[in-house]
């Protein structure tokens, strides 16, 4: 039976990672060699860079290739065509899909795509699917506002690819949205972590409804780290009564990576379809060794439109030491996308990621959900002000909480807070990627 | 790990179905529904070899 086969490709995903190595550079050569026959922007960034197709013979070439960065993006698409710029590598006319980044870190990137690519983002999230037990007899309900953002477009399509049933929970409110989920027994879903704990909230304090009760028995988490944080995959774990697993991908690159059902505490980098290198923030040298961080370049291998080589998508992540007990060879980056190489700041000296406080909030019992961190100066002292909630009915603990958090932040993120306990229900709820970081120092 | 599959016979498969849906693309020049159809039919196929045939060239 099909559904009983644990891999979506069983010779790919248990490959050697000598054949990988193989594998991937010769999709490299012959995605560089199509990217300079075809995009003007990435002949010129080579030639610029005195480096040709000929010259990438081995593996070890591949860290010679220039990397793209964001702002690089932005930039071309000021050129023809309009509106993609001339990294495209197609004629116009074969561009069927439109996308955007969101415009978290600037002004947002248009993202052209051929059918030929978009078949290519759904085979992407079909691997994470498969991955994560999703099966023809699931139902899965997409709460998602389906719009330029790439998101969960392919995660829907890539449903209907493996023959589950896919509900697209468009244009509905929070509440008719688990209404629907209700009604048709829906088992699974996909959402930005923030919006998984909202809608559980709404259910509950709302709805008087109890989502762990309802018929979802799987969730996909894209868009935030959320799914990836023990202490919040814990908290959409609980409310839901459901496997949590993470997926990390971006508009411009595609789906890379991905949680598998064994939740061994990281993702799978798909190797198969991805090349990810890791480079040493402060040297630049390439980290081939387990246990170190560094920021992410990655190599969508068989992305034509609008190609993605060597992007410099400052994500933060290490490879992990252990293989998966899932079996797969796709190795594994350890506890997911850690942070970004522009968001991790130094506060009072000290290295700081959101995520990390995330960890800690989401780990205290008594707390909500949401928080929000802000970073000032007072003089010439950094000021590092948390703002959390208490759950309905937790006043009289406060104390005990507050001390909690308080330890818990010294242990984990070396640096004192000034807290600050808001009513239930008063900090900022988000739909979509949550901006709860606000480091107001470069204001001043 | 590594499972056993044929893959070279495969993608002998594949380029027979890659070949026809090429032909097809290449007769219909005054037939949209047959030129966007095959069009379609070769991004599939181009799943295959990427699921496929591109792993012979990785010695597999």
């Amino acid at each position: 039976m099909i559904g009983e086969q644990a891999y979506w490709n069983p010779v790919l995903e248990t490959l050697s990672q000598e054949k990988m190595r193989d594998l991937q550079l010769r999709k490299f050569k012959r995605l560089f060699q199509w990217a300079y026959d075809k995009s003007k922007f990435h002949r010129s960034l080579y030639k610029n860079a005195g480096i040709k197709p000929d010259d990438i013979r081995y593996f070890e070439d591949i860290k010679h290739v220039p990397k793209v960065e964001k702002a690089m993006m932005r930039n071309i698409q000021r050129k023809d065509p309009f509106p993609y710029g001339d990294a495209l590598c197609v004629p116009l006319d074969e561009v069927v899909v439109y996308r955007q980044t969101s415009g978290t870190t600037g002004q947002p990137v248009y993202q052209a795509d051929t059918w030929q690519d978009w078949e290519w983002w759904s085979e992407c999230w079909a691997f994470i699917l498969w991955a994560q037990g999703y099966r023809s007899s699931d139902r899965i309900f997409i709460p998602f506002g389906y719009n330029v953002f790439v998101a969960f477009w392919a995660g829907h399509y890539a449903g209907e690819k493996i023959g589950a049933e896919v509900v697209p929970g468009g244009v509905l409110d929070t509440q008719a949205r688990i209404l629907k989920i209700q009604e048709l027994k829906a088992t699974a879903m996909m959402a930005t972590p923030t919006y998984v704990l909202g809608m559980a909230a709404t259910a509950r304090d709302k709805m008087n409804i109890d989502p762990s009760k309802m018929s979802i028995n799987k969730i996909t988490c894209a868009g935030e780290p959320g799914a990836s944080i023990p202490g919040t995959k814990k908290r959409m774990e609980e409310a839901w009564g459901a496997k949590v697993y993470d997926h990390a991908g971006a508009t411009e690159i595609g789906a890379w990576s991905f949680e598998c059902e064994a939740q061994p505490g990281g993702l799978h980098v798909n190797e198969g379809f991805f090349l990810v290198e890791i480079e040493d923030i402060d040297t630049g040298d390439i980290i081939e060794d387990p246990g170190k961080k560094g920021k992410m370049i990655i190599t969508a291998l068989d992305r034509q439109a609008q190609p993605c080589i060597r992007f410099d998508s400052k994500d933060v992540i290490e490879w992990d030491p252990e293989p998966c007990p899932c079996g797969r060879t796709f190795r594994l980056i350890k506890g997911g996308v850690t942070g970004r190489a522009d968001d991790i700041t130094k506060v009072k000296g000290v290295l700081i990621s959101p995520s990390a406080i995330e960890e800690v909030v989401r780990g205290v019992e008594g707390l909500s959900d949401e928080y929000e961190v802000i970073v000032d100066k007072i003089g010439d002292i950094d000021r590092i002000t948390l703002k959390v909630e208490l759950e309905l009915g937790r006043e009289n603990q406060r104390v005990a909480i507050e001390n909690q958090l308080k330890d818990q932040l010294r242990l984990k993120t070396n640096l004192g807070y000034v807290l600050e306990f808001c009513d239930y229900g008063t900090l900022p709820r988000y739909d979509v990627k949550a901006k709860r970081f606000k480091d107001l120092r470069k204001a001043h | 790990m590594e499972q056993k599959v044929d893959i070279q016979e495969l993608d002998e498969k594949i380029k027979l179905i890659k070949k026809s849906a090429e032909e097809l693309k290449m007769m219909a020049d005054a037939f949209p529904a047959l030129y966007r159809n095959s069009d379609r039919i070769l991004a599939n196929i181009k799943m295959l070899e990427l699921n496929i045939s591109d792993l012979l060239d990785a010695g597999v």
